[in-house]
């Protein structure tokens, strides 16, 4: 799941800043295109980058609001660890009693789509969740079994549409499209990142030309050196509904184990 | 007079209009039971046939309404599949989308059956639509709550409003742990798939229906649909190919067509007995034109004398026929769709108990080609009734017109004739009895019957003359009045014999059958299935939704009193494109308790190499129905690899009516990959009694898990009971029989008293009483009665030879012994008599009733 997180900016060197002054003057005189695609993925990559870490915990609470103004609220604790892309996600349900225990295992692969599975202790059953699966709705709420999966920068191919200004903050408008080799619902996606920080602030995904879903990144603060959004709000805009999911006690780098980022472990 | 013929067309309907309609008037009561016989008939065959579709039907539309978007589904039988197969159909190029599924019937006490399908809701969406009650798009209102909790289920309205239960409810359901409260958490409105299975429909989890029904790891099958630009056959091919010969890869329609399969027998039996009452029908409309063709030859002189062409006069008795045929045939099926209505229901138990096909809450389904078809026949079958006595109508010379009584008397040359055919159809049939093939021994059978319809009427004339004396000995002028009108006139009686002979037949076919089956079964249920005990899991032996972990033989055995535990399962698999019974049994130890010698094959030797896996046996009525003799080598396919194996041994078995093959346990386990277990068979230790060895067992289990022990009487009276239910269907015919033998006995005495009618007169002028009339006439509807019953019960010995052979070799496979049934005989003799003599009641009071002085006039 797309967290909201922002890497550490990097160091450069004067002959690099020099080298990039020349390359950045005279490059979209050759290759305009291919510069502003490479603009466009450096940017992402860059907002990637900068949101790695090598763990992460947090407790989310998430609430979920229907058409007709119902709601619903689960919490539950998401462990990760891993590289951008690469990462195995655990998310463990806590409340309410109904659901406490089901937890659901997500391995994230650069390449390809992620594969997940689900626990449900009451049974004491696992299940996987098939790839023709991923776009149903991760237990009633308006993300996706999609939506929780981390998408690498090489997985799209991304053009620069521009700037615009979300929330008083000024941001890089991207659109992103999977490229064939990643099956998705959705045929495009447009994002919006800060130029001040790399966080994303907005995303909206379409499928076949028609937006269908809109998430949007909020209470961005600096965790442990991170920009972190600590509210995320999924908005569908088909059902008319919304999904609000707040991360609390947000923590980077901390001692998790492999070994509890398995099908056993999650059994346990 | 003219001398040419009159146009075609315009004449007739005038003859019909200024001929026919006032003979219809005039003779009310013989032209209604005359239609009746059409009527009979037709609804006959439109209710048997209209209950038999309907529960097809409602079978074939639970399946298209379960299956929503599915374009292929994948099976291995009822035996079902690891779940590892999931992820190889998954995998193949050309499945878009593939879903596992769970089906099973639960009984629901007191609100009859529900069909619960579990499925994997993270992805059964993309399927099936679950439009929700409340108008919300949610499948539910809490769908990881649905997950989590695995008493969840979501019912249809239907169901929901039938057992006043909604959201939130709870609802009791016979699980393999025992009795459970399951919360409904959703309610699906009336939709496509709400509405299947009669709307007793609920969805669960189906890794929580996997425990429910103790079902293992294994799915009943798996629905999917096709990648876009992707033909059915191409994924099918690629389908099979990756998954092997043990899995079906069809269609959902497909399913349909086998239950219809598995019912064949069921409908051939359905077919003869509408073809019969068909042909009664047809010999009533027969006898009744035959009379008025006689009694209107002065008519039918005139009309030839006015200048009336041959063919008209043929065509005016034909088009009499074919209008009596179409009212005959409307009120018949309207009479049809009303027996179809009482029938459906008892019909779908049936199906349901014998040959497991789910029942269902449905309504019947008329369907227009069925009426059209049954209309269209019974028109026919009145106007192949007609043809004859309008042929004879034709040839009325004018001249001859006004002579009677030699017209209802067989001539020299036509008895000759009738001999003659009569003996060359015998001879064929006989020699069409020893040719396997099946076209050859059915045209023997109509040969038979038509050669006992020639012979009926002159073995009619010869027992009458034969009876005469005694007749007349009892009653000397009433008796020999009545004999004397049937020998003097035989054509006015011997097509209601020949109705009546027809009826009967075919009820002491049935009953012969009935018998023998009983017997046969019996003595099955006496040497193998001579369990002391049956612990099963539900109480009817024919739910096979539930099963048991195998762990539980060793703890039924460990119960004070248990000398021994057999493992019993069963399951359907499709064999030779058929749907068998796959019986799995420990064979050693069936080897010490089977007290029944083998059909074929050497009893220990077979029970020895079916148990090392080296052979199997398969039930007498597979090999009747698919000529399997020892030694022949079947391929049976399996989940985890097919099994070729050779026969070791033909049994006697009445697990499946569709025949069944047996292996050993282990074999099965290691092909299936499933050691459930349907039923355990308890031997009780000597010294041990029954009853508390019963007692134990229930208490072992009270409060953990839902078992149901039943003694071997119990277990015996229910197999029974469906041996019954299957043969109810005699009974129907019982009812035509008798309503053959009122109808074809007031339609013979009728004609006969207007025919005699001067004759009655005279009989009354000169000093004959009215009690002595009506008696002559009671005594000749008595004398019907015995003629029908006589030959009946003659034709009826031919008959239960021919149908014994139709099961055996067509139906169920079945070797049954010859057994005329003298107890059915010993009912029906007062049944008819009785029913002959109400026939006779009306006829004999009219008789009486009439003027002299018209009677003396009449001519």
């Amino acid at each position: 799941m797309s967290d909201g997180r922002v890497g550490r900016v990097g160091r450069v060197g004067l002959l690099g800043r020099a080298s990039c002054l020349a390359l950045v003057l005279v490059a979209p005189a050759i290759l305009p295109g291919t510069l502003r695609a490479q603009d466009a993925r450096q940017i992402v990559g860059e907002a990637q980058k900068r949101t790695d870490s090598k763990s992460q915990r947090y407790d989310g609470i998430l609430q979920t609001f229907d058409a007709k103004g119902k709601t619903s609220e689960k919490r539950w604790i998401q462990d990760r660890i891993g590289a951008h892309g690469q990462s195995k996600v655990v998310i463990r349900f806590t409340a309410p009693a109904e659901v406490k225990g089901v937890a659901l295992l997500i391995v994230n692969h650069p390449d390809r789509s992620s594969d997940q599975w689900m626990w449900t202790p009451a049974i004491e059953r696992d299940r996987r969740i098939a790839l023709q699966d991923r776009s149903t709705r991760f237990f009633g709420t308006d993300f996706s079994f999609e939506d929780l999966e981390e998408r690498d920068v090489d997985q799209d191919d991304y053009t620069l549409l521009g700037s615009e200004a979300v929330e008083g903050v000024d941001c890089w408008k991207i659109q992103s499209v999977p490229k064939p080799s990643k099956a998705s619902q959705y045929t495009k996606a447009i994002i919006w990142i800060r130029k001040d920080n790399y966080a994303y602030v907005k995303a909206e995904s379409y499928a076949k030309e028609q937006l269908v879903r809109r998430l949007d990144y909020g209470q961005i603060s600096s965790v442990q050196g991170i920009w972190t959004a600590r509210e995320l709000k999924m908005a569908d805009l088909k059902r008319g509904s919304v999904t609000r999911l707040f991360l609390d006690k947000v923590e980077y780098n901390l001692p998790l184990k492999e070994d509890d980022f398995t099908l056993q472990a999650i059994r346990r | 007079m003219a001398t040419h013929p009159v146009p075609i067309g315009r004449p007739s309907v005038i003859l019909l209009r200024l001929i026919s309609w006032p003979y219809f008037r005039k003779h009310g009561l013989r032209t209604t039971l005359t239609t009746s016989g059409i009527v009979l008939g037709v609804a006959v065959l439109v209710g048997m046939h209209t209950a038999n579709q309907s529960v097809l039907s409602a079978f074939s539309q639970t399946i298209d309404r379960i299956a929503g978007k599915t374009d292929l589904q994948i099976s291995a039988g009822e035996n079902g599949f690891g779940e590892e197969t999931l992820e190889k159909v998954q995998s193949a190029a050309c499945v878009g989308v593939a879903v596992p599924a769970i089906e099973a019937v639960v009984d629901v006490p007191g609100q009859g059956n529900l069909l619960v399908l579990g499925v994997d809701m993270t992805g059964d969406r993309s399927l099936r639509e679950y439009d929700m009650e409340g108008g919300e798009d949610t499948v539910i209102e809490d769908p990881l709550v649905f997950l989590a909790q695995p008493d969840s289920l979501i019912v249809a309205k239907a169901f929901a409003d039938r057992n006043r239960v909604a959201r939130g409810s709870r609802l009791s359901l016979g699980t393999a742990d025992g009795e459970k409260a399951f919360t409904i958490r959703g309610v699906m409105k009336s939709s496509r798939l709400a509405d299947a299975f009669g709307g007793n429909l609920a969805v669960m989890d189906i890794y929580a229906a996997q425990k429910m029904f103790g079902r293992g790891r294994t799915f009943d099958r798996i629905d999917l649909a096709i990648k876009p630009g992707i033909t059915a056959d191409t994924c099918r091919q690629e389908l099979t190919q990756t998954l092997g010969s043990a899995f079906d890869v069809q269609a959902p329609a497909s399913r349909g067509t086998q239950a219809e399969s598995m019912l064949s027998g069921y409908t051939m039996m359905v077919n003869i007995s509408s073809a019969f009452a068909l042909f009664i029908g047809m010999f009533i409309v027969y006898n009744s034109f035959a009379t008025a063709v006689t009694q209107r030859r002065s008519e039918i002189g005139i009309l030839r004398a006015l200048g009336a062409s041959r063919s008209q006069i043929g065509g005016l008795f034909l088009g009499e026929s074919a209008l009596m045929g179409l009212v005959g045939s409307i009120v018949g099926s309207a009479v049809g769709v009303l027996i179809a209505s009482a029938a459906a229901s008892a019909i779908s138990t049936l199906v349901g108990d014998v040959y497991g096909v789910a029942r269902q809450a449905m309504d019947v389904a008329t369907q227009p080609l069925v009426l059209g078809s049954a209309i269209a026949i019974g028109v026919t079958t009145s106007l192949v009734a007609g043809v004859i006595p309008a042929r004879n109508a034709a040839r009325v010379d004018p001249v001859h017109a006004l002579k009677k009584g030699s017209y209802q008397t067989f001539s020299m040359g036509e008895s000759r004739l009738r001999a003659i055919l009569a003996s060359g159809l015998g001879v064929v049939s006989a020699a069409c009895l020893t040719a396997h093939a099946r076209p050859i021994f059915y045209a023997g059978y109509a040969c038979v019957i038509v050669a006992a319809l020639l012979i009926a009427p002159l073995a009619s004339l010869g027992l009458a003359s034969l009876l005469r004396p005694t007749l007349r000995w009892l009653r000397p002028v009433e008796g020999a009045l009545a004999a004397d009108s049937l020998i003097q006139a035989p054509r006015r009686t011997s097509a209601s014999v020949a109705a009546l002979m027809l009826s009967l037949a075919l009820i002491l076919a049935f009953a012969g059958m009935a018998r023998a089956s009983y017997r046969s079964i019996v003595d099955w249920l006496d040497t193998s299935l001579n369990a002391d005990l049956f612990v099963m899991p539900s109480p009817r032996l024919d739910l096979r939704t539930t099963r048991f972990p195998a762990a539980m033989a060793a703890e039924i055995a460990a119960v004070p009193g248990v000398g021994r535990v057999q493992m019993f399962r069963n399951g359907r698999i499709t064999f030779r494109d058929k749907p068998v019974m796959l019986v799995a049994i420990e064979m050693n130890s069936v080897a010490e308790t089977n007290r029944r010698e083998p059909i074929a094959g050497i009893a220990g030797a077979m029970y020895r190499l079916a148990a090392s896996g080296q052979g199997l046996l398969v039930s007498d009525s597979l090999a009747q129905l698919q000529q399997l003799t020892v030694g022949q080598v079947l391929e049976i396919p399996a989940p985890r690899g097919g099994i070729r194996l050779p026969i070791v041994g033909i049994v006697l078995d009445y697990t499946d009516q569709q025949g069944s093959i047996l292996i050993d346990r282990r074999l099965f386990i290691e092909h299936w990959g499933d050691d459930t277990v349907s039923d355990f068979r308890v031997f009780v230790a000597p010294g041990a009694t029954i009853a508390d060895v019963h007692r134990r067992i229930v208490d072992r289990y009270a409060g953990r898990r839902t078992i149901f022990v039943l003694t071997n009487e119990e277990a015996r009276k229910y197999i029974l009971k469906l041996t019954n239910q299957w043969f109810a269907l005699m009974n129907v015919q019982i009812i035509i029989a008798v309503l053959v033998a009122f109808l074809g006995i007031v339609n013979s005495l009728t004609v006969s008293i207007t025919d005699r009618r001067r004759e009655l007169g005279v009989l009354t002028a000169v000093g004959a009483l009215r009690g002595q009339v009506r008696r002559t006439i009671w005594i000749e509807a008595l004398m019907v009665g015995v003629l029908g019953l006589t030959l009946g019960f003659a034709f009826g010995a031919i008959n239960l030879y021919y149908m014994l052979q139709i099961v055996q070799r067509d139906v169920a496979g079945l070797r049954l012994s010859y057994e005329f049934p003298v107890t059915t005989t010993l009912v029906l003799v007062p049944a008819i008599l009785a029913a002959a003599f109400v026939a006779a009641i009306w006829p004999a009071e009219s008789a009486v009733r009439g003027s002299l002085v018209e009677a003396l006039e009449y001519e």
